[in-house]
């Protein structure tokens, strides 16, 4: 009987010179596995590690020969030189709308295909394209024009569905993308690229990394808050999760703090009946004392973190309140953001929030709504959901920009793909339902930064492939962080050998077109 | 001298036996040269490549005859004393009529494999074409110079063609570098006295974002080749109906419709691409130029519109040139110093010390007030924003922020001040922004800052003072 060769009986040791490989190649290896040849390859690669590590030691690993005058650190202790030029932005807000809007029903404006009603789209558009196991099995993709009127707009005379009626009186400050495009068809790899820059999980988010390289601007709220709108059960959602706000291998410190969405945003935040802040501190004191010992013991710089956010759970134990108290709101708010405002968990109440922490610093806000996965039932739908989403952004926009507070903060607004132009199911005269689409969809950016008042990009007739100026997610990322003044090919964490970064492996760059 | 007969005594040998004869083969010569301009007509149009391929040499070419021409005054004057160099002055001027010709059939080669066309090239063309006459003269004429017949006729000819040398150079130079190359550096009391010619343009336009915003694209990067000088490719971008006319492919902008626009199509292929424009490695557009470009043709290319969304007005995209403030990495023990002690931050702009320091006092807000403001007086020169939002700051603070000198953004919002002394302000050149929401202060306390020139973000939003009152230059309202 012939023995594996990992077999441990040691008795019949089989070495790789008895695998069924030809003999001109065992005697190859019989040459070359010399005691001289092992020792010497040893010493060389030992002397290569020593020699990274004396480059590491010295920083010539990353940056080296750059002639520019450093600004010392003040703020942090890493030293990693940012932000890399004066930035327009200081901080940013990011309006998420999971499940993928439908970008010819919002703000693609296609009139030619309302003659195309119900014919079959051409073959050569969709190309040899892998649809997604919801469309690929259908034997017709018939046209689905948008069943709703757009009109014009602003003084560009922006094309604008009329679903979006607050968003219309705004397109002058916004810069609206018609040609980003992602790699992924299905939501959980499209989420995970649009947040982290890797369909796989794993990876920091924009806001860790954001976090992780411009630090906090207020020592008593996160530097980095997620905010989830309330589902609506009619919904077609998505689930969130919260490694789209992770910080993957850099410290958890840089991870998002999700506030919940309902009444109370932080639970127990308030000290239980008998425990005053006194007695907090001293356990909190405590609980640090074993924490440190912990980290002299074992070396985990996790518990480092760990330590960090006690302290920044115990400080927002006093600025949350503060943050979350709208009653002082003057009535111009309720004007602006509607009545809706008011009740913890809309999409509305959220945005308020957002103007609230960037007016107390907080460098990244990232609001969820989830629902936009229209695959059937759009007609029935999409009206639900910019009815909840289309004030709440508008005001959020206008009030940054009458306050004054636009100019440093750059708000954006995306999904992480498109709808397609043809239906989903069937199409009726009056609904119809659309699948995900990744070549082509719509998102904005507006404020500190962006070309305020431009469309940018074009679709072919069918929202269906980039015609002129593609913006890929990673394109979209380099520019945010652009706007934020970092640049995404200097702004590197070593990691697993690499020097990792939010733009991940594939080359991207800067979108100039969408620059102020 | 031996040489110089010599050889005239082998040129009429070979061609001419009486000097009837040989004026005529000069005034033949003539002819012929005369004839050559028209022979080939410059159709802006590109011919075969071995044409361009020969003609490229015209550039290195000519520097021979030039040389020889400059040489030629230097060697007559010389050889009145050492008769060998006047033996050499003739051997120079033959050498330097035979090399003029071919650099001439060069260039003519030149300008019409390239298809290049324009006032300059036909200048420097003729002008090359006389230098050549003038030279066939000064042959003939110099035999009798020598032999001191007539003694004003060669030095006077030789004195014309040297002219004539310079004048064409300065049109080939033109060609090559651009009209405005040798006085657009030149000192502004030597520039009254030579009118630039880059100054034509469409006086009619005046005010237009053409005007404004595209024009000078094209006369910064493209009129040195598709001008009046040059026209290559028929094509000239330094008028509005010439460049609407478009060149020998046609248009090159399609109104409302960049993408099919030859002009954007050409300036934004890859820059290793034949048909990239600007053309051999000149200075490519930058991408803010393709943008306004862009924006420009999308809004139908008219040379009369006056605001085009996408291109900011007069003076708004034009951000006042940032002062860099000095280094303060020196003052960096003090400035931590303080953080500990007062709880209020100093950060960094960006890694580049000239860009500022930020004041941020969010963490100390309730109990930051003007002594802890005027407490930071020393740092003030390097602090480019201050967020003084929401501090317990009142008007006194404006005394002290009077010492900001480079202060560009003051946050003032939800604080107490009124905003009497605001005029204090009016000293910091440099602010552009002042957010004065949530406060008390009225249109009257606003009037002082009315001069600023570069303050250009007033932030009014809840207070008293009517924004339609507030400073003309202000974008209360609106941002960018």
């Amino acid at each position: 009987m012939k023995q594996h060769p990992l077999c441990s009986d040691c008795e019949n040791l089989v070495t790789p010179l008895d695998l069924p490989v030809p003999r001109a190649v065992k005697n190859e290896w019989a040459a070359i596995e010399t005691r001289r040849r092992f020792l010497g390859r040893s010493g060389k690669v030992l002397g290569w590690a020593a020699l990274a590590g004396l480059f590491g030691e010295m920083g010539l690993r990353s940056n080296a020969g750059e002639a520019e005058v450093k600004a010392p650190s003040l703020e942090r202790g890493n030293n990693l030189d940012l932000p890399n030029f004066a930035p327009k932005a200081k901080r940013a807000i990011y309006l998420f709308m999971s499940g993928g809007p439908p970008q010819m029903d919002l703000f693609d404006y296609k009139p030619n295909l309302a003659a195309q009603f119900n014919e079959d789209m051409p073959d050569s558009i969709r190309g040899n394209q892998q649809l997604t196991g919801m469309t690929a099995g259908q034997a017709h993709f018939p046209v689905a024009p948008s069943h709703w009127p757009f009109g014009q707009h602003g003084q560009n005379g922006t094309w604008v569905s009329n679903l979006l009626p607050y968003c219309a009186r705004m397109v002058d400050d916004l810069t609206i993308i018609k040609t980003t495009n992602t790699d992924a068809i299905n939501h959980e790899p499209a989420i995970m690229l649009m947040n982290t820059g890797n369909m796989n999980a794993g990876k920091p988010c924009l806001g860790a990394w954001l976090a992780y390289g411009l630090g906090g601007m207020n020592d008593n709220l996160p530097t980095f808050i997620v905010l989830q709108t309330r589902t609506n059960p009619k919904e077609n959602n998505q689930p969130v999760s919260s490694r789209l706000w992770g910080s993957g291998f850099l410290s958890s410190e840089y991870a998002g703090v999700g506030l919940r969405s309902g009444a109370d945003p932080v639970l127990y935040l308030a000290d239980p009946a008998g425990v005053d802040r006194d007695v907090r501190r001293k356990l909190l004191d405590t609980v640090e004392e074993i924490n440190r010992q912990t980290l002299a013991q074992v070396g985990d710089p996790e518990t480092n973190s760990r330590i960090a956010q006690y302290e920044m759970a115990f400080r927002m134990q006093s600025s949350v309140p503060e943050l979350i108290d709208i009653s002082k709101e003057p009535p111009s708010t309720w004007d602006l953001y509607g009545p809706e405002a008011k009740e913890p968990g809309t999409f509305a109440y959220n945005c308020l929030l957002a103007r609230r922490m960037a007016e107390r610093g907080v460098r990244f806000t990232q609001i969820y709504k989830r629902g936009w996965d229209v695959h059937d039932n759009a007609v029935g739908m999409l009206p639900i959901l910019c009815q909840e989403t289309d004030r709440g952004a508008y005001a959020l926009v206008t009030d940054l920009k009458r306050r004054g507070l636009l100019d440093d903060t750059l708000v954006i607004w995306a999904g992480e793909f498109g709808r397609t132009v043809y239906s989903q199911g069937g199409l009726t005269q009056d609904n119809y339902g659309r699948d995900h689409h990744p070549r082509c969809f719509t998102t904005w950016m507006a404020g500190g930064g962006v070309r305020p008042g431009i469309t940018y990009g074009e679709t072919d007739e069918y929202s269906y492939n980039v015609v002129k100026d593609p913006v890929h997610v990673r394109d979209f990322n380099a520019t945010i962080l652009h706007c934020l003044g970092i640049d995404h090919n200097r702004f590197t964490y070593k990691f697993q050998g690499l020097d990792q970064k939010l733009t991940s492996p594939v080359p991207a760059s800067v979108v100039q077109g969408l620059l102020a | 001298m031996i040489a110089t007969l010599k050889l005239s005594a082998a040129m009429r040998n070979l061609r001419i036996r009486t000097l009837t004869a040989q004026q005529f083969w000069i005034l033949g010569l003539s002819v012929l040269l005369v004839l050559l301009p028209f022979s080939v007509r410059l159709d802006g149009r590109a011919h075969a490549d071995w044409l361009q391929f020969l003609g490229r040499f015209h550039p290195s070419l000519v520097h021979l005859p030039i040389g020889m021409l400059v040489l030629l005054p230097f060697l007559e004057l010389a050889g009145t004393a050492r008769q060998g160099l006047r033996e050499a002055a003739g051997f120079v001027l033959h050498l330097a009529l035979a090399t003029g010709f071919v650099t001439l059939v060069f260039g003519i080669l030149l300008a019409y494999g390239s298809g290049v066309m324009g006032a300059t090239v036909t200048l420097h063309m003729w002008g090359g074409t006389v230098l050549l006459i003038e030279l066939l003269a000064c042959v003939t004429v110099r035999p009798a110079w020598i032999s001191r017949q007539s003694r004003r006729v060669y030095p006077a000819l030789l004195g014309i063609s040297l002219l004539t040398l310079t004048w064409t150079a300065h049109q080939g130079g033109s060609l090559t570098h651009g009209s405005d190359y040798l006085t657009r550096y030149m000192p502004s009391p030597l520039k009254e006295f030579f009118p630039t010619a880059s100054a034509a343009s469409d006086a009619a336009y005046l005010g237009s974002v053409y005007m404004r915003s595209i024009h000078p694209i094209f006369d910064a990067k493209c009129v040195a080749c598709h001008g009046a000088n040059k026209e290559q490719g028929g094509l000239r971008l330094d008028f509005y109906d010439l460049f609407i006319k478009g060149g020998e492919d046609g248009a090159v902008v399609a109104p409302r419709n960049p993408d099919r626009s030859l002009l954007l199509q050409r300036v934004t292929l890859s820059p290793t691409d034949k048909h990239f424009m600007p053309s051999e490695g000149r200075t490519p557009l930058t991408a803010d130029d393709i943008a306004a470009l862009r924006a420009w043709i999308l809004a139908g290319a008219s040379p009369t519109a006056t605001t085009v969304p996408g291109i900011a007005a007069t003076g708004e995209k034009a951000d006042v040139p940032v002062q860099p403030v000095g280094d303060y990495s020196y003052l960096m023990n003090d400035i931590r110093q303080m953080q500990r002690s007062q709880g209020t931050k100093l950060v960094p702009v960006s890694a580049t010390p000239s860009d500022g320091l930020i004041l941020r006092t969010i963490d100390a807000a309730s109990t930051f007030d003007d002594t802890q403001l005027a407490r930071l007086q020393r740092f003030a020169p390097f602090i480019v924003d201050a967020e003084l939002g929401r501090t317990a700051v009142t008007d006194d603070c404006f005394d002290t922020l009077s010492k900001f000198t480079n202060l560009r953004a003051l946050h003032l919002e939800d604080t107490g001040i009124t905003g009497r002394t605001m005029g204090k302000l009016s000293s910091l050149s440099q602010l552009t922004y002042l957010n004065l929401s949530g406060t008390s202060v009225t249109s009257d306390a606003l009037a002082p800052l009315k001069g600023m020139p570069n303050l250009r973000h007033i932030y009014l939003f809840d207070t008293p003072a009517d924004p339609a009152t507030a400073s003309p230059n202000s974008a209360v309202g609106s941002t960018h």
